[in-house]
């Protein structure tokens, strides 16, 4: 770009009156001599700029302007409607303007009277004039030519552009910003509506995000994969959730709010809240959802969502199931992959009296439950059968969650972008070792965990509810111990290793690398009556490294 | 969640602590807290309900004989509700200490026990 000389213009061009300070001008009526430059100003209509943010057509819009008038500096400011104040909004030459975020008020000062009286005004000389805004003269700009930006009718802001040098702005250069002007105000408009939607759509992003978990709970037998794709044109409201419930159980949510936007993302936020505070309260799936379901009937507004909510027991694999309306999970990754049959259900929100489908079932460990929602497998002139089926196929002999949340995602979201958007959950219950083999930092919180995965290798080794939770407190007692006297420089570490013989015993061995003290107290000694009473026989081993307990019991037949 | 977790009510002059969740090594202490600074001097006595519970070690068996020596030196009574197939009472029996606790099959038998007008 190169600053065109005055004195050699490219067309003869007549001299705007001036005056002294400001002169309004009355709208020229001029065929623009076709140019590159005129052509890039006419072009500011085009269709492939209306998609740009407001701040990006700007920038087009100023350079396009600086280019065809050669000038110092072009600013744009814009109405704000709320304080009747003209805000610098996007300049070149003049960055200080919008750095400083000046505002002008309607009717004062040079950009105020053109907004005010909707005149371009010229000011050949800016030491004589009323110029509000310091800016402008320390900058050192000597001439000024400004117009309103006008959209049916109403103002939306002030262009204007200026010279470093004493500058006798033309008719041509008035009617070329007169088509800057006309071609960029509704541009400017609809960016601004552009920009309003895409910050709705953040603000519902960045509210669903946060309101995913973070983490997804490991714990003893259980692995989970889970993934959210947002459609490609926002946000959707659906969600998915996994918490701990008490007794080692965990509760596995999916839902899909109906709707977009702001509203059904804030929708989803609440239902999620809901239906994880009434899982935790101990309800049964079918009650929680009918909860969830009287939640929804409690709004103000009318709502509707399907969700199904499973609670899953690692011990033994045992699955309860409710949906409202969801679509049919699926089991794969064992012997016999298949689609969950579910009795249809209204979903939530959709009846004054809505009731859900309840079904138990167990998954064999290895076996992984996927829920997802309808954005995944919802294609135009495909029925949803069709694509569950082609879903288990795709899936069936995944055994590894993660890889099938990839798998998922990776062949069943179109390249072209998603028009609903998708949550996907997978647990699975995890093949039951033959021989437990546990190694933990000797910390009292890493208690819990131990009893989960023993208890669970207890039951699949033929173990009843019972005799189960006896081992596993006597076991508990031996690792407190060794939690208790932990002694070590160096962080310190137990190890438990549980295995059966042939003969269906059971032997769990606790070694820590703490020095061995004798019980302590009343407490100790109950910790050791109870394996005691537990376990058939009970061996202690103490050396210099560490001590070593070894436990054994015979599992009733 | 949390492994264990109390709750608090009011009975006619005695406080009701019910434990749900897990009680073991890593959260005794802090239980054992809450029930003490929760109760007050005027309370004659407190129950607490072990009903719900789902674990219960040395640990806890331990947080129950401390509470009782605590509100001893207040002159205060504790009776446990501890229902013969809940997972507390295997651990009392396999602990061996059944006998020396006050241990009540309801609720409303162990707030009699403890209630003034009782």
């Amino acid at each position: 770009m190169g600053w065109m000389s005055i004195e050699d213009p490219p067309f003869p061009d007549p001299p705007l009156p001036r005056g002294t300070g400001q002169a309004v001008l009355p709208p020229v009526e001029l065929d623009l001599a076709p140019s590159e430059q005129v052509r890039l100003l006419y072009s500011l209509s085009d269709p492939a700029l209306s998609e740009l943010e407001l701040d990006d057509f700007l920038n087009e819009l100023l350079a396009r302007v600086q280019e065809a008038l050669s000038v110092d500096t072009v600013a744009i400011l814009l109405f704000d409607e709320a304080s009747q104040q003209l805000v610098a909004r996007a300049a070149r030459g003049l960055e200080e303007e919008v750095d400083r975020g000046v505002r002008i008020p309607i009717g004062r000062g040079f950009a105020g009277r053109i907004a005010a009286e909707r005149v371009a005004i010229f000011i050949a000389d800016v030491d004589h004039a009323d110029i509000l805004n310091p800016i402008l003269r320390r900058r050192g700009i000597r001439s000024l030519l400004g117009i309103p930006l006008i959209v049916e009718g109403s103002l939306i802001g002030v262009l204007h552009v200026g010279s470093l040098s004493p500058r006798e702005f033309g008719q041509t250069d008035l009617a070329v910003l007169q088509v800057a002007a006309s071609r960029a105000a509704p541009g400017i408009e609809r960016a601004q509506l552009v920009s309003a939607l895409r910050h709705e759509q953040r603000v519902a992003m960045v509210l669903q995000r946060s309101l995913l978990p973070k983490n997804l709970v490991e714990t003893a037998g259980v692995r989970v994969g889970a993934r959210y794709v947002p459609a490609s044109d926002g946000v959707g409201g659906d969600w998915y959730d996994m918490f701990e419930l008490d007794g080692g159980r965990l509760g596995i949510a999916i839902g899909d709010v109906v709707g977009h936007g702001v509203r059904a993302a804030s929708l989803m936020g609440q239902l999620r809240t809901a239906l994880q505070a009434y899982a935790l309260q101990g309800s049964e799936p079918g009650r929680v959802l009918a909860l969830v379901d009287r939640f929804v009937q409690s709004l103000p507004e009318f709502a509707m969502a399907t969700a199904a909510y499973a609670v899953l027991e690692p011990d033994t694999g045992r699955v309860e199931l409710a949906s409202a309306g969801h679509l049919p999970p699926l089991v794969v990754g064992g012997e016999n992959p298949r689609v969950v049959e579910l009795t249809p259900a209204p979903p939530l929100g959709a009846f004054p009296y809505g009731h859900c489908t309840e079904l138990e079932m167990t998954l064999s460990p290895g076996e992984t439950l996927v829920f997802y929602t309808d954005g995944l497998i919802e294609r135009p002139g495909i029925p949803l059968t069709h694509s569950i089926d082609a879903m288990l196929e795709l899936l069936a002999q995944e055994t590894m969650v993660e890889d099938l949340c990839q798998l998922a995602i990776q062949q069943l979201v179109p390249v072209a972008g998603l028009r609903d958007d998708v949550a996907l959950i997978a647990i699975q219950n995890t093949q039951v070792p033959d021989e437990l083999v546990l190694d933990l930092p000797a910390e009292p919180r890493v208690l819990s965990e131990v009893r989960r995965a023993l208890r669970r290798w207890l039951r699949h080794r033929g173990a009843d509810r019972e005799q189960a939770a006896e081992i596993t407190l006597a076991v508990n007692e031996a690792c407190a111990n060794a939690v208790e006297h932990a002694y070590s420089p160096a962080p310190a570490r137990f190890t438990v290793h549980a295995q059966t013989r042939d003969d269906g015993a059971v032997t769990v061995t606790v070694r820590d690398s703490g020095r061995w003290r004798a019980p302590r107290g009343e407490h100790r000694g109950r910790g050791l009556t109870i394996i005691k009473t537990v376990m058939d026989e009970v061996q202690t081993n103490r050396t210099p490294l560490g001590t070593e307990v070894i436990m054994r019991k015979r599992l009733r037949p | 969640m949390n492994l264990g977790d109390v709750r608090f009510a009011q009975h006619a002059g005695v406080l009701l602590a019910e434990l749900t969740g897990e009680i073991d090594m890593s959260n005794a202490e802090s239980i054992r807290q809450a029930i003490v600074e929760t109760t007050s001097n005027q309370e004659a006595g407190l129950v607490v309900d072990l009903s719900a519970l789902q674990y219960l070690d040395s640990a806890g068996i331990q947080l129950l004989f401390r509470l009782r020596e605590q509100l001893r030196t207040r002159g205060q009574g504790l009776a446990l509700v501890i229902p013969a197939d809940s997972a507390s009472n295997d651990a009392l029996r396999l602990a061996g200490v059944t006998p020396h606790l006050d241990t009540f099959q309801t609720r409303e038998e162990a707030l009699g026990s403890v209630s003034p007008a009782g």
